[in-house]
Order: C-alpha cells, then sequence, then structure tokens
C-alpha cells in the first residue's frame, strides 16, 4: 500500500479511530494489527521475514538481559579491580558469542537478499557462467527493520537499555507501519515507550500531525514526481545529451531525492504524530550545510547516527585499531598516526552506507567517494586554516557561508551521479558528457524544456521549489512553522490549509504519480 | 579535574569547558573529537572507556566525564 494512495489516508483513518475508541491500555494492540495488516498489504512472504528477525531479536535480547542481570547480582565488592576486569570480561564473551550469532543470522539475510543475485551476476561475467538465480523479491523495509532491531539487540548488549519482555509488543517495535517503508531508523529507547502507551486524542496533535503529511505530499508530488519526469528522461537516455542538460538533470535528481526522501518522512513522522508517537527526524534542512561533514549530520541522520554509534565508534576505539594507530605514528608521523583509527573507521562507515543502499559497484564508488572526501577534510583541515589566515579571508560573513554552501551541495551533486546512474560505468560516462560539450546555451535554445516539462510545468516547479525553500528558511531560523501557523487567527490558518490541500490536487505532476518513494527500494 | 581540563583545552581550545553543560546536545563535540578524547583519557589517567560509556550524559559537561572517570577508576 502506497503512502501516495486514497488506500492509505483510509487505513490511517480507520486506525486512528479504532485506536482512540478502544481503552488505553489496549491501543498498542491496535498499533500492531494495524501494522501487521499494512505489512502482510506488501506481500505473503515478507511477512515470514520480518516474523524472524522479531523473534530472533527477542529472545536473543531475553538471553542478553539475563546475561547482564547475573553480572549484576554477583558479589564484587571483595574483589580486586583485576579481578573484576577479568570477570567483566568472560560474561563479555559469552554475551558477545551470541550477539554475533544473531547479527550474522540477520544481516546475512539481509545480504542474501539484497546482494545475492548481484554476485551471482558478476561471477557469471567474470567467469562466462550461467550461474543459478534466486530473483528475489525485497521484503518491504527489510533495510530499516534489520537496523533497527540490530540496534536495539547492541543496546541490550550494552546494558543501555533493558530486554523487551513482551514479544507481541516487541513485533510492533520491529513492524510500526509508518516507519516501515522507509524509515526512520528509531532506537528503542527513544520509540518502544511511546508505541506501548495509550494515547489520548488530542485535536490539535492530529491536525499538525494531518499538516505534516500534506506537506509531505506536496513535496513529493508536486515537486519529487514533477523533478522526475527530467531526470528520467536524461538518464534513460544519457547517451543524447552533453553538458549543461546532464549537470542540470543532476542538479534536478538532487533536489528530486530530498523532496522525495523528506516527503515520505514527513508522511510517516505526520502519521505517527496523529497517534501520539513521535517519530525521530531524518532531515535537517541537508542543502544548507557548509561541510561534507555536516551534510551528513543533516541528511537521513538516523542512519548516520546508528553507523556512529554501531560501526565508527566501536572501530575507531577498538584495540585492533588503537594498534594501527601506534604502528602508523612510526611509520607516517604523530598526526596521521594519531588520525588513522578514525579515519578507517570512517571509510568503511561511508562503503556501509554506500553499499546500504544496493548492490551495485556503484553504490560502492558512492560510498568511497564520500569516505575519500571526508578523510581529505580531516587531514587538510589545518592546511585550509593556514590558507584563510593567510590571505586574511572573513568567515563570519554572509558570502563566505554562501560559498561554502554552494561547495558542499556541488560535492552532494557529484555523488548523485553515483546513485541515479544505472551502473557505475554510466555515471562515469555522464560525468564525461558534462564537461565535454559544456553547451552553454542549452537555457537560451530552450533546450531544457523539452525534457518532459514544459515552460508552465517549470514555472510551478519553481513556484513550488521557492515554498519549499522560504519552509526551509524560517525552519533554519529557528521558527516553527506549524507552532506559528498555530497562532494565526482562524481564518488565515484555514486558508493556508486549503491552499496546500488544492496546491496538491491542482498541482501534482502531471500523469498518475507511481505512488513509490526512491527509499522504498532500499 | 585539572588534568581534564587540560586534555579538554588541547583538544578544542576554542570551547568554554567550565561552564558549557551541553557540549554533546548542542553537537559542540562531534564524533572526532569524542574518539580523541577518549584515547587521551584512556591513556593519560589508565582507565577503560568503551563504546558502552558513550552516551550524551557521560560527555555533556566536563563535570560528567570527571564523574565517568572516576566511577572507571574505583
Amino acid at each position: 500500500m502506497s503512502f501516495i494512495s486514497p488506500e492509505f489516508i483510509a487505513f490511517i483513518l480507520v486506525c486512528a479511530i479504532v485506536y482512540f475508541c478502544v481503552p488505553k491500555r489496549g491501543r498498542w494492540i491496535v498499533l500492531l494489527v494495524s501494522s501487521y495488516m499494512f505489512y502482510l498489504f506488501s506481500g505473503f512472504i515478507a511477512f515470514f521475514f520480518i516474523l524472524f528477525t522479531t523473534v530472533s531479536t527477542f529472545y536473543t535480547g531475553k538471553f542478553l538481559g539475563r546475561a547482564n542481570e547475573a553480572y549484576a547480582a554477583l558479589p564484587k565488592e571483595e574483589l580486586s579491580r583485576e579481578e573484576k576486569k577479568k570477570l567483566k570480561s568472560d560474561v563479555q564473551k559469552k554475551k558477545r558469542r551470541i550477539l554475533v550469532a544473531a547479527l550474522l543470522a540477520n544481516f546475512g539475510i539481509l545480504a542474501f537478499i539484497k546482494y545475492f543475485d548481484y554476485g551471482m551476476n558478476l561471477i557469471d561475467s567474470l567467469f562466462h557462467t550461467t550461474a543459478g538465480r534466486f530473483d528475489l523479491i525485497m521484503p518491504l523495509g527489510i533495510s530499516f527493520y534489520t537496523f533497527q532491531s540490530m540496534g536495539y539487540l547492541i543496546d541490550v548488549y550494552r546494558g543501555k537499555v533493558d530486554p523487551d519482555k513482551n514479544i507481541y509488543k516487541f513485533a510492533l517495535f520491529v513492524s510500526f507501519f509508518p516507519q516501515i517503508v522507509q524509515g526512520p531508523i528509531s532506537r528503542y529507547d527513544e520509540l518502544a515507550h511511546q508505541l506501548y502507551k495509550g494515547h489520548a486524542f488530542d485535536w490539535d496533535r492530529v491536525k499538525n500531525g494531518g499538516l505534516l503529511i500534506l506537506w509531505g505530499f506536496f513535496k513529493k508530488m508536486v515537486i519529487a514526481d514533477r523533478v522526475a519526469i527530467v531526470v528520467n528522461q536524461v538518464f534513460s537516455n544519457y547517451t543524447e545529451y552533453q553538458g549543461l542538460t546532464i549537470v542540470f538533470s543532476v542538479v534536478m535528481y538532487t533536489l528530486q531525492i530530498y523532496a522525495d526522501f523528506s516527503g515520505g518522512m514527513d508522511v510517516a513522522r505526520g502519521t505517527a504524530q496523529m497517534f501520539g508517537i513521535g517519530l525521530a527526524n531524518n532531515f535537517k534542512r541537508p542543502y544548507f550545510a557548509r561541510t561534507v561533514p555536516e551534510f551528513w549530520r543533516r541528511w537521513h541522520i538516523t542512519l548516520g547516527t546508528w553507523c556512529r554509534d554501531y560501526i565508527f565508534y566501536p572501530l575507531s576505539l577498538s584495540k585492533a585499531f588503537g594498534r594501527i594507530g601506534k604502528k602508523s605514528r612510526k611509520l607516517f608521523g604523530n598526526y596521521i598516526g594519531k588520525l588513522m583509527p578514525v579515519l578507517m573507521a570512517q571509510m568503511i562507515v561511508f562503503i556501509t552506507i554506500g553499499i546500504w543502499h544496493g548492490s551495485s559497484f556503484k553504490y560502492v564508488a558512492f560510498g568511497i567517494y564520500y569516505g575519500i572526501l571526508i578523510i581529505l577534510g580531516i587531514l587538510f583541515e589545518p592546511v585550509f586554516a593556514n590558507i584563510i589566515k593567510k590571505f586574511n579571508i572573513k568567515t563570519n560573513n554572509f558570502s563566505w557561508k554562501l560559498f561554502q554552501i554552494l561547495r558542499t551541495f556541488s560535492i552532494v551533486c557529484i555523488g548523485r551521479y553515483f546513485s541515479r546512474a544505472a551502473t557505475f560505468t554510466t555515471a562515469i560516462s555522464m560525468m564525461k558528457a558534462s564537461l565535454n560539450d559544456i553547451q552553454p546555451y542549452a537555457f537560451y535554445k530552450h533546450d531544457l524544456f523539452n525534457l518532459g516539462l514544459d515552460t508552465q510545468q517549470f514555472i510551478i516547479l519553481a513556484f513550488a521549489v521557492i515554498v519549499l525553500f522560504a519552509i526551509s528558511v524560517m525552519q533554519e531560523k529557528g521558527i516553527q512553522v506549524r507552532n506559528s501557523l498555530e497562532k494565526q487567527n482562524i481564518v488565515f490558518r484555514w486558508t493556508v490549509y486549503f491552499a496546500l490541500i488544492f496546491g496538491i490536487l491542482l498541482l501534482a505532476a502531471p500523469g498518475i504519480s507511481s505512488g513509490e518513494f526512491i527509499y522504498e527500494q532500499f | 579535574m585539572d588534568e581534564l581540563m587540560t586534555i579538554l583545552k588541547n583538544l578544542r581550545p576554542d570551547v568554554d569547558f567550565k561552564t558549557n553543560e551541553r557540549l554533546i546536545d548542542d553537537g559542540i563535540l562531534d564524533s572526532l573529537d569524542i574518539v580523541a578524547l577518549v584515547s587521551e583519557l584512556n591513556d593519560c589517567m589508565d582507565i577503560d572507556i568503551s563504546v558502552e560509556h558513550l552516551v550524551p550524559e557521560n560527555f555533556n559537561s566536563a563535570k560528567a566525564i570527571m564523574a565517568l572517570i572516576q566511577s572507571l577508576q574505583d
């Protein structure tokens, strides 16, 4: 069931009516039944995958929790520091074995589904064989719920959270329907208690949630789906285009993927908000970022923080990486040696983020691209600081900030060649074609208006982008748009609500939206 | 506390560690700072700060970091 469909709106309405009609203590059951019904709409086989993750994670969590309790109950007052250390290490070893088994099983399934057929294709092309295929269909949201569940397991292992005692409630945590399609990847300590609590009906909250859903529809249907026409035209027929036309389509894709993904997030968060549940924010106006690391702190935030907490920290603080750091100090000197564990961990994180998106080599290239940029940024930080000092560049002004924003946006656009082009080689070909024959007269000759959108459509798009930009600027300045709207008089407020509704209905992209979001496929 | 303040000052001379109590919540210290700080503390104070301890409550202020160090030294 697509988020962009009358069925979904009807589904939310029915869920909300039933949710607020049943007694508070049973409301989580309504969410669980709704989530499983929503999931079953996506396919029967997919259902077994989510069931496996739920059951295996729940019981592993229980085991880890028991081990934590047993360790806490041991009398340790009489023990020396060394003895305490040894005892802890023994318990950790036992826990780690179970944790690793659960991680391997769940990530193994994810890897198998995502990468098996690609691996077979690769073997065939290298050795001219015809190996078997499974033609597996990706279960809905498997990357999202697997990461979320494994995050829970690691948190229990670390003693950050107590294991869930109720498998049905835990099943809701794994499958909560607004976030199953494309995240956000929630944390157990932030989400579970909200899901299990019965929330009272609150008209303002329902209205605010509805408004966020509408805003998500606006981004998706008016901007993303409209821009997609241009993007699909150029990327599907890339050999026919050169220079500025390709650059333009890449910039358009950069806009599309933001409007698409963040629009989907708004629908998810708005839906959850109607039930009184606050989902983590996945975006913080990423294209206003002034550096690449800042971009990644603003884009797909929950995946970034997941990688930071469960990959970056454990790796960069591990003994193995520490030893590499010490060796590197001897080889490359103190500065690089000290940074080496961090740099290596960063590269692994970005390759993980790359391959999280899919099996093609272009995603590895996407990860390496960002990994290299971040590493260079860290290594050359003192050099850049020196240049700024030497040339007496003033950095606390609008022009410098604008330069930084445009520089970061350009870097992000280059990365989009990899994520949108069909293959790595296509991405490289398109990069070359972008530089081969710039054709700066593309605008003048109206070439860009022959890519599927006519002048009128471009005007609508420009208007919608200006609205998006204005709202983003307000948010960037700390204005809470919906709260500010709430303070206005009723006539103005409802004028805005109706303008948004009719704006979506009248300005939705031409043709019927597929209703599919880009991140659904991941 | 003095040794900790010296380490913090060397790490980020631009931050006022005496008064700031939202070092993580406000994004003043990023993940690179945290890794550098933890490595330095583990080396200098003979403690073992591991990933389990990397929660905002333990790093939001110099006082909180000191409390973490003391709990690990006990």
